[in-house]
C-alpha cells in the first residue's frame, strides 16, 4: 500500500522525484570529484572528468526515474505515449478504426439517448412516479372518460391519493387579434396543478372563486403561447383573451404562465381554464368528459390505490346503481401510458444498433488480429527484452482504448446531431422534445468505448502475445507455408451471422411495409383533403343548431370549385383506431344467436360517396331525416343477418346517449376502418353529426387536394366567420403518419442491416487479402510446381465462401430468435417468410463472392518467379 | 572508459549489490560502486547508469530500503540498507549463481 502511495506520489509530483534523484546523483559526482582530486588532479579537470564519466546527467535522471515509474500506475502513461506513437505511425489504420467506432458508438449513443429520455428518465415533475392516469372502465364502450360528478366523488372518498383531477381539451378561437386564432384549450377540474406538482412560472394558480360555477373567468397560458403571442412579456398577467366557448365569446383574464415542462398529458395545449364541478350540467352521472390524473400519497402503491378506488366505486354503485354499478376505475402509471406504445420499437432499434456496434467491434478485432500478426516481430523483440506477456497485452489494449476513446468522442458529437434528427424524423414520439445529451449519455459512451476495447482488443491481445508465436522470432514470416488464421476467419463468420440476423429483421419489416402499401383498403384515399374546424363541447347542448352548422359547412365546402363532394367523420378511414360497441335489435333476436359486436363510426351521409365506399344494397341515409339512420358494411350484414335482411332493422343501445336506436338504411362495401393493417370487421356507420371538437371534414377534389386548401378556408370564412380552419392535409398524409413509427424503425433497421453487411464484407475482404499475402510464397511455389491458376482461385474463393456459408447458417439460427421479437410488428408476412430469408441468403452469398473474388484473383495472378526470387 | 571494462551482466548487478549491502548496515550508491570495485580487485566496475536504476528497482521490489542521511564529510546522501525480503532474495540469487557457474564450468571443462 505504501508502495502504491509512493508511486502515485511520484506520478503526480515528478518534480519531487527529480529533485531527489538529482541530489542523489550530484552526491555521487561530488564523491567522484573528491576521489579524483585525492589522486592529484586539479579541481576543474576532476569535475569535468567526473561529469564525463557519469554521462548525460539529465538522461541519467530520466532513466532512473523511469525505473520508478515504469511499474504500476505510470506504466499506463507510458503505454499511452508508446501507443500514440504506434498509432500515428499507421494513420490510415487508426482513422479507419476511429471512424468505424465513431459510427458504431455514435449511433448507439443516439438511440440510447432516445431510450434514456423517453423510457428511462422520470417525467419532468416532482416525484413523478406518483402520478397516475385514471380512467373509467365501462363494459359497452371503450371510452375512458370520467363523469365530472364521479371524479369529484373519487377525489373526496379515496384514502390513497393526494389529489385526483381531470381534464379534456377542445379547440377554441381566440378573437382578440386581427384574425381568429385556433388555440388548444384544456378544461381542467380543480386540483390540476396540485396533481402535477408544478406552479406557474409567472403569476398564480386558480383561486377558489375561479373554480366555482359563475366565478371569474381565469386562464393559465402555456410558455409557447406566451412567447408566440406576447413576446414573453412579464406584464401579460391581467391581460384578457376573448375565447369562443359554448358558442359565445367570453373574456378570460390571464392569471399565470405555465413552465415549459407542462407538456403533459397533451403536448400542444395553449390554455388551461377550470371546468367547474358545480356546473349544473356536470351533475349527470351518465355524461363523461374528463380524462383522469391523480397523484398518489407518498408510500401508496399502485395496488393499494387500485383496491382503494374499487372500494370507493363499490360504495358509489350502491348509492347510484344506475349507471355506477357498470363502472370500474382503471389506474395506470402516467409514464407507462405516455411511452408504453413506443417501448418495443425503441428497444428493437436499440438492439439492432447494438448488434451493429458488435459487428463494428468484430471487424476491428479482425483488423487488429491481422495487424498483431504483422507486428509479431516487434512483439517478439519486446518479449526477448524481458517484457512480460501482461505488459505487452496491456500495451496492445491501450492502443485500442485510445482508438475507442477517440471514436466515442466523435460518436458523442454524432449522437448530439442525431438527437436533432430524431426530433425531425420522429415528431410523434412521446417526449421527443426531451431527447438530448446529458451526463448519462457521456457515461454511456465511455462505457461503450470500454466495452468496445475489450470486444475489439482482447482476442488480438491474447492471440498476438502467445509465447509460442513470439518464440519463433526468426522463423516467422519467411518460411511460413499454410498460415491458417482461424481466429480472424471466425470473427468474419460472426460478423456475417450478425449481419444475416439484422438483414432478416429488416427484410421482414420491409416486406410488411410493402404488403401494407399493396392492401386495398376498400376506400380510395387519393384526392381527399382533410381539415378541422374549431368547435367547442358547449355547442353540443343544442343538437338542432349544431347539426345545422355541420350541414352549412359541408354545403359550403361542396360549393368550392374543384370539390367533388364533402363529408365529415370522427375517425379517418384507414388510420388505426377502434371503437367497438355492442348492439341490440329492436325487432328482437333469439338468445341462441351471438351478441352483436361491431366497430362503430359516425359520419355524414356524404362519407360513402366521398370515400368511394360502394353502396351494395338499400340506399344511403338521406341528407335530412327525422328518424336516425345507419349504414352497415357487408361483413356486418353477412355475419349477423345472413345478408340483406338487416335493412330496415332498428339497432342500437336503447338507453345510451351515444348510440340511440337507428334504422339500417343500406349495406356498403367492407373498408379497413380499423387501420390499413387490420382486416375489415363488422362495422356500423351512424349517419348524422353535430358540430363538436375533434371532427374531421373531408373533401374529394378533382385535382391535387392540397391546392384547394386555401379556397376552402376562404369559403368557410364567409360561411362561419367565427371559426378557424386548421390541420389541412391530404388523407394520404394521415395514413402515412399513422405508420410513421413503423416507417422510422424500418428505415433505421434497413440502414443498420446494410451497414452491417458492408462491414462484414470489408472484414471478409481484409482477412482473405491478408491470408493471400502471407501465403504468396506458398502459392508461387505451387504454381512453379505445376498447379493451375484456376485451382488457386477456387481454393481461396472456397475459403471465403466456407466462412460466409457458416455465418449464414448461424445467422439464420439467430434470426429465428430475433424475428420472434418482431412478430408483433409484422404485417402480411410470417417470421419465417421464405422470400425474405432466401433474399437475405442470396444477397449475403453474392456480396461475399464479390468480396472473396478480388483477393482470390490476386492470389491466382501471383508470378512464381517473382515470389521465389524474393527468398 | 576503456575497452577493458568489465560490464556486469544485468542480473548479476543485483546480486552484487545485495551481497555488498549484506555486509554493511547501510551504504550510499557511491560507496557501493567503490566497494564492488575494490573487493573485485578492480575487475568489476559498476556503471552509474546501471547502478541507480537497479537500486531504485530494488527499492520498488522491497529488497532495499533507502533514507537520506549525512556522510562523514557532512554531505547529504541517500543510504541503502537490506530488508528481510532482500536477504531472502540474496540467498536465492546466490544459489542460482552458484548453480549457473558450476554448470558453465562443467561445460567449459568438457569442451
Amino acid at each position: 500500500m505504501r508502495k502504491w502511495l509512493g508511486r502515485l506520489w511520484n506520478a503526480i509530483r515528478p518534480g519531487r522525484l527529480d529533485r531527489d534523484l538529482e541530489r542523489e546523483l550530484r552526491f555521487h559526482v561530488n564523491e567522484r570529484i573528491d576521489e579524483l582530486q585525492d589522486a592529484g588532479m586539479n579541481a576543474e579537470t576532476a569535475a569535468r572528468l567526473a561529469r564525463e564519466q557519469f554521462g548525460n546527467y539529465t538522461a541519467q535522471i530520466e532513466r532512473t526515474r523511469d525505473m520508478d515509474i515504469a511499474e504500476g500506475l505510470d506504466a499506463t502513461l507510458r503505454n499511452v505515449r508508446v501507443s500514440l506513437r504506434a498509432l500515428t505511425k499507421s494513420p490510415a489504420f487508426s482513422i479507419t478504426v476511429v471512424l468505424t467506432l465513431a459510427l458504431g458508438i455514435g449511433a448507439n449513443s443516439a438511440v440510447f439517448s432516445a431510450i434514456n429520455s423517453v423510457l428511462l428518465r422520470p417525467l419532468p415533475f416532482p416525484n413523478s412516479d406518483r402520478i397516475v392516469s385514471i380512467a373509467q372502465i365501462q363494459a359497452k364502450t371503450p371510452q375512458p372518460n370520467i363523469a365530472p360528478a364521479r371524479l369529484e366523488d373519487w377525489n373526496r372518498l379515496n384514502h390513497t391519493f393526494d389529489a385526483i383531477s381531470g381534464y379534456y381539451t377542445q379547440d377554441d378561437s381566440e378573437a382578440s387579434g386581427d384574425l381568429p386564432e385556433k388555440l388548444t384549450h384544456a378544461l381542467v377540474s380543480p386540483r390540476f396543478l396540485q396533481v402535477w406538482g408544478v406552479a406557474p412560472q409567472l403569476g398564480r394558480d386558480f383561486n377558489p372563486p375561479e373554480e366555482r360555477y359563475g366565478g371569474p373567468n381565469a386562464v393559465l397560458i402555456s410558455d409557447g403561447y406566451w412567447r408566440r403571442r406576447f413576446g414573453a412579456s412579464p406584464d401579460v398577467i391581467g391581460k384578457t383573451l376573448r375565447l369562443g366557448i359554448y358558442a359565445q365569446q367570453l373574456s378570460y383574464t390571464i392569471i399565470g404562465v405555465m413552465p415549459v415542462s407542462m407538456a403533459f398529458v397533451q403536448r400542444n395545449v395553449d390554455l388551461w381554464s377550470v371546468s367547474a364541478p358545480d356546473f349544473p350540467f356536470a351533475r349527470n352521472r351518465d355524461l363523461t368528459w374528463f380524462l383522469g390524473v391523480g397523484r398518489l400519497k407518498p408510500g401508496a402503491t399502485l395496488t393499494q390505490a387500485r383496491a382503494d378506488l374499487e372500494t370507493v366505486q363499490a360504495d358509489l354503485a350502491r348509492e347510484f346503481p344506475k349507471p355506477d354499478a357498470q363502472i370500474r376505475p382503471g389506474i395506470q402509471p402516467l409514464k407507462e401510458q405516455t411511452v408504453g406504445g413506443v417501448r418495443q420499437s425503441l428497444w428493437v432499434v436499440f438492439g439492432a444498433v447494438t448488434l451493429l456496434l458488435l459487428i463494428a467491434c468484430t471487424n476491428i478485432a479482425a483488423l487488429l488480429a491481422s495487424r498483431a500478426a504483422g507486428r509479431q516481430h516487434e512483439i517478439a523483440v519486446r518479449f526477448s527484452l524481458g517484457a512480460s506477456r501482461a505488459s505487452v497485452a496491456a500495451q496492445l489494449l491501450t492502443e485500442v482504448f485510445l482508438l475507442a476513446l477517440a471514436g466515442a468522442g466523435l460518436g458523442l458529437g454524432l449522437a448530439a446531431a442525431m438527437a436533432r434528427v430524431f426530433r425531425v424524423l420522429a415528431g410523434d414520439l412521446p417526449r421527443v422534445d426531451e431527447i438530448g445529451l446529458d451526463w448519462h449519455i457521456v457515461a454511456y459512451s465511455l462505457l461503450c468505448a470500454a466495452a468496445a476495447t475489450l470486444a475489439c482488443g482482447l482476442l488480438p491481445a491474447i492471440a498476438g502475445t502467445r509465447r509460442t508465436l513470439a518464440g519463433s522470432l526468426a522463423a516467422s514470416g519467411r518460411s511460413q507455408v499454410s498460415g491458417r488464421r482461424p481466429a480472424s476467419f471466425m470473427l468474419v463468420g460472426v460478423q456475417v451471422a450478425l449481419a444475416v440476423m439484422l438483414l432478416a429483421g429488416a427484410g421482414l419489416l420491409l416486406r410488411s411495409f410493402q404488403e401494407l402499401g399493396r392492401v386495398a383498403g376498400g376506400f380510395d384515399p387519393d384526392h381527399v383533403l382533410t381539415f378541422r374546424i374549431s368547435a367547442s363541447w358547449g355547442e353540443t347542448g343544442n343538437l338542432k343548431a349544431s347539426g345545422q352548422t355541420v350541414k352549412r359547412i359541408l354545403e359550403g365546402v361542396a360549393a368550392v370549385p374543384g370539390v367533388e363532394s364533402s363529408a365529415a367523420t370522427f375517425l379517418l378511414p384507414g388510420v388505426p383506431s377502434t371503437f367497438p360497441v355492442e348492439l341490440n335489435v329492436a325487432e328482437g333476436r333469439a338468445d341462441s344467436e351471438p351478441k352483436i359486436i361491431a366497430e362503430s363510426r359516425i359520419g355524414s351521409a356524404g362519407l360513402f360517396a366521398t370515400m368511394h365506399i360502394p353502396l351494395l344494397a338499400g340506399e344511403v341515409c338521406p341528407q335530412e331525416s327525422n328518424t336516425p339512420g345507419m349504414m352497415v358494411n357487408r361483413s356486418f350484414a353477412n355475419i349477423y343477418f345472413g345478408g340483406e335482411g338487416v335493412i330496415g332493422k332498428h339497432l342500437g343501445q336503447p338507453s345510451s346517449l351515444y348510440f340511440p336506436s337507428a334504422v339500417v338504411r343500406g349495406i356498403v362495401g367492407d373498408a379497413r376502418e380499423r387501420g390499413l393493417d387490420h382486416e375489415p370487421v363488422p362495422t356500423i356507420y351512424y349517419c348524422g353529426l353535430i358540430m363538436q371538437p375533434g371532427l374531421y371534414f373531408l373533401a374529394r377534389t378533382h385535382g391535387n387536394p392540397v391546392a384547394l386548401g386555401e379556397s376552402i378556408r376562404r369559403k368557410l370564412h364567409e360561411v362561419e366567420p367565427g371559426r378557424s380552419v386548421f390541420d389541412i392535409s391530404p388523407l394520404t398524409a394521415h395514413l402515412s403518419d399513422a405508420f410513421a413509427q413503423n416507417r422510422l424503425r424500418t428505415v433505421l433497421l434497413t440502414f443498420f442491416a446494410l451497414t452491417a453487411i458492408s462491414l462484414a464484407c470489408i472484414g471478409l475482404y481484409g482477412t482473405l487479402s491478408y491470408a493471400v499475402n502471407i501465403r504468396r510464397r506458398e502459392v508461387g511455389l505451387r504454381l512453379a510446381l505445376g498447379a493451375l491458376r484456376a485451382q488457386i482461385l477456387r481454393q481461396f474463393l472456397a475459403q471465403g465462401m466456407r466462412v460466409s456459408l457458416l455465418g449464414c447458417v448461424a445467422g439464420l439460427g439467430l434470426a429465428g430468435a430475433f424475428t420472434k421479437v418482431l412478430a408483433g410488428m409484422l404485417f402480411g408476412v410470417s417470421p419465417w417468410d421464405p422470400i425474405t430469408m432466401t433474399g437475405v441468403i442470396v444477397l449475403v452469398i453474392t456480396v461475399s463472392i464479390v468480396a472473396s473474388l478480388l483477393p482470390a484473383a490476386r492470389a491466382a495472378r501471383v508470378e512464381p518467379m517473382c515470389v521465389l526470387r524474393e527468398e | 572508459m576503456g575497452t577493458k571494462k568489465n560490464d556486469i551482466l544485468q542480473g548479476t548487478l543485483v546480486l552484487l549489490i545485495l551481497k555488498t549491502l549484506a555486509g554493511q548496515k547501510h551504504m550510499h550508491g557511491y560507496a557501493i560502486t567503490a566497494h564492488i570495485h575494490a573487493v573485485s580487485d578492480q575487475l568489476l566496475r559498476v556503471e552509474e547508469g546501471s547502478l541507480y536504476p537497479a537500486l531504485h528497482r530494488m527499492e520498488q521490489a522491497g529488497w532495499v530500503r533507502a533514507e537520506w542521511g549525512m556522510t562523514g564529510k557532512n554531505r547529504e546522501a541517500r543510504f541503502y540498507s537490506l530488508t528481510p525480503l532482500g536477504r531472502k532474495q540474496l540467498a536465492e540469487e546466490q544459489e542460482s549463481w552458484v548453480r549457473l557457474t558450476s554448470g558453465v564450468g562443467k561445460v567449459l571443462r568438457y569442451a
